[in-house]
């Protein structure tokens, strides 16, 4: 029953970048993140009961809250302002680019093979669900072209890192996750800050027109 | 409390300070008394290592062995220099008035908080926390990048913070799979991510897990080094920071980094032999440096130039540790110690002609600066000699120690590359140097008038920081000396 959960809500990630990838809407991708944080949530709370780890409950509210909800409401806030709420034509149209995420999704499988099974035998699962995500991450990040789907690239990312953090190790020492969920918060903020200064100076968020220093 | 904490404690204190506010005495009498104390403060960390005792806190989180030593009093070093030279830079700003109350703040308050990142960085024996402290280093820079507020910062800015917090999120990764392949074996608690414990256990390790997060780890901490082919950030951060926060960068940031490279590489060492590792950081090394040649040859501008030697030289340092031999070690951490000397000369005497001439391209500086402004074009001579090993400046010693080791392993195919690129690198710098420098002045009608040189703090630190730079290459003293080999020691020394 566990081990069901555990797939299913990594599934759930896995399928929610997969739509980020194939969404132009600015909106819809923010709430794909949101989902997404979501179901990062219900896999520590899911371990958290099963092997009554209770410092991952604190993992698991700081999760939803901060990633669930915080960060989400505050780059609405940034789209709202700036009022830009599409992504332009990426470098790659969209069916191509699921092709390609295909592609990298064996690639995380195969990598995901040489795992030990861990205690729970799900490990490797996890791990080419997480590889999976993180190098769909890469993709987004050197396609689009907005600076908040760039951001919302580097958050996949990291939440394909948790991912493997709680799942596989059942969580980090807890003083470090609050580190790790501070100097995020604080990254998330200053990225905003950042677009928001392009976008008075530039008059777009288009970071492929940040290309002035070369060589 | 114990020194350790205290040396921390400062660097934050005197950030919270100078960011609020007050009187420009004032914060400019903070900023360099609170970085004065500071390196006091890291050389008696350092003497307390040499006379016995390891000091640590917070239940070994933080804990000081040689190589922490070492690059704990390195970036005290820099802290100092950087914040002296930064007072007259930002008084020569003042007096342009080309400085607003926003970029006070930012100034006095962001460059403590820089260097307390990267103290915090030399002493973390905590994975965690050291992955915490890097990012740290990263959040504090960005709004150093964007100093200026031009165009082209924002495009550097938004660059290294994106590019780095990939890295990051890389390292991050490779932190989380170490700790996974020392499942069962590291314990419970904060404890089970010192790295003094992986060392404990690592024959244990799970050897397929440990290889994939020694990668990760090895590529998001070389991003923040600087390491080819993820260096691309470092010429437009470096051409966007002000100058006393892009020596920040170029050394303290640089050791930091390098640290924590060296950090997880000892780990691979311990469990799956020196090969492994060793060989990625050869690699990586020695396409830095191959790298960085034919863009100083096609450079444009004098911090970028600047940057590219940077590359260069973090380049040199993984070769050395990565032939896997203990001269090799040992020539890295020389080279280490004489970079973070030399460097600081190149930033200032370059930071203060590309203030003079309100630009640092090379189209704006012109030719011949030796005629208006004397005392930076013989200093950035001179630090153009030191830091591209000439003899007998010390990065001579230190390349050439790296070299023989080189010669006498098993690598020596990659060492006649790595020298070959040498003697270009040399030629490709001396070109340039002499091209800004020396040269004729260009038609005076045409020319852009510069401020006239001065003499004040910014040039008396510039002039500090070259005789310690030409001193140190005859004279080290005995307890950096200790230290350097204490660091060898821990780098090289039985597993």
């Amino acid at each position: 029953m566990t081990n069901d959960v555990l797939i299913l809500c990594a599934a759930g990630m896995l399928v929610s970048a997969y739509l980020m990838v194939g969404q132009k809407a600015l909106f819809t991708a923010i709430r794909l993140y949101s989902a997404q944080s979501l179901f990062l949530g219900i896999v520590a709370i899911t371990i958290a009961i099963s092997e009554s780890r209770h410092d991952l409950f604190v993992t698991a509210a700081l999760t939803v809250s901060l990633k669930g909800i915080l960060i989400p409401w505050f780059l609405m806030r940034v789209i709202d302002r700036i009022g830009i709420h599409r992504e332009i034509e990426p470098f790659l149209n969209v069916p191509a680019s699921l092709l390609i995420c295909v592609g990298l999704t064996v690639v995380g499988y195969r990598v995901s093979t040489g795992f030990p099974e861990g205690a729970r035998g799900v490990s490797h699962h996890l791990i080419g669900t997480a590889l999976s995500m993180l190098l769909i991450g890469l993709f987004l990040m050197v396609t689009r072209k907005k600076a908040i789907t760039q951001i919302l690239a580097l958050l996949t990312v990291e939440n394909a890192v948790f991912l493997v953090a709680v799942g596989v190790t059942s969580g980090m020492p807890l003083v470090v996750e609050l580190g790790i969920f501070f100097d995020v918060i604080l990254a998330v903020l200053i990225l905003g800050i950042l677009v928001h200064r392009i976008v008075d100076r530039f008059e777009s968020m288009d970071v492929s027109r940040l290309a002035k220093l070369k060589g | 409390m114990n020194l350790l904490v205290w040396t921390l404690v400062v660097p934050l204190l005197t950030a919270t300070i100078g960011g609020l506010g007050g009187p420009r005495k004032f914060r400019e009498a903070t900023m360099v008394g609170g970085l004065s104390l500071t390196f006091g403060l890291c050389m008696a960390t350092a003497g307390q290592f040499l006379r016995g005792t390891i000091p640590a806190a917070f239940g070994d989180a933080l804990r000081v062995d040689g190589l922490s030593a070492l690059v704990l009093v390195l970036c005290g070093f820099v802290g100092l220099l950087s914040s002296a030279y930064g007072v007259g830079y930002l008084r020569r700003n003042e007096a342009r008035r080309l400085v607003t109350p926003r970029m006070r703040n930012e100034f006095y308050g962001l460059i403590p908080a820089y260097v307390f990142a990267m103290l915090l960085v030399s002493v973390s024996n905590n994975l965690g926390i050291l992955w915490i402290a890097v990012e740290l280093t990263t959040l504090a820079s960005v709004f150093l990048i964007t100093f200026h507020d031009r165009d082209t910062s924002l495009e550097a800015a938004w660059k290294f913070l994106v590019l780095g917090s990939l890295g990051l999120g890389f390292a991050l990764l490779g932190t989380v799979l170490l700790f996974a392949a020392g499942q069962g074996q590291l314990g419970e608690g904060m404890s089970a991510l010192h790295w003094t414990r992986f060392m404990e256990v690592a024959p244990k390790l799970h050897p397929y897990t440990l290889r994939l997060g020694v990668v990760f780890a090895l590529i998001g901490y070389g991003t923040k080094a600087g390491l080819a082919p993820m260096h691309t950030w470092k010429p437009d951060a470096y051409r966007e920071a002000p100058s006393p926060a892009g020596v920040l960068m170029a050394v303290g940031m640089l050791n930091g980094a390098l640290y924590c490279v060296l950090r997880i590489h000892l780990i691979s060492k311990a469990s799956l032999g020196p090969a492994f590792s060793g060989d990625l950081l050869l690699t990586l090394g020695l396409l830095s440096v191959l790298i960085a040649t034919p863009f100083i040859l096609i450079q444009w501008n004098l911090k970028r130039l600047l940057a590219y030697s940077s590359i260069e030289h973090v380049g040199i340092m993984a070769v050395g540790v990565g032939l896997g031999a203990e001269a090799g070690v040992f020539g890295a951490l020389l080279h280490m110690t004489y970079h973070s000397v030399a460097k600081p000369v190149a930033f200032f005497s370059a930071g203060t002609l590309a203030q003079l001439h309100s630009s640092s391209d090379f189209g704006r500086i012109g030719n011949g600066t030796f005629s208006r402004a004397p005392i930076a074009s013989a200093l950035f001579v001179l630090a153009a000699l030191i830091i591209t090993g000439s003899p007998p400046f010390g990065l001579f010693f230190s390349e050439m120690t790296i070299l023989r080791a080189g010669f006498l392993g098993s690598h020596v195919t990659a060492t006649s590359t790595f020298l070959a690129a040498l003697i270009v690198l040399f030629c490709g710098f001396a070109f340039q140097v002499g091209r800004v420098v020396l040269g004729p002045p260009r038609d005076p009608a045409e020319r852009r008038v510069p401020l006239p040189e001065r003499f004040d703090v910014s040039t008396a630190t510039a002039i500090v920081a070259a005789v310690l730079a030409v001193v140190s290459a005859f004279y080290l003293p005995a307890p950096l000396m200790a230290l350097i080999r204490a660091a060898t020691q821990v780098v090289w020394g039985t597993p």
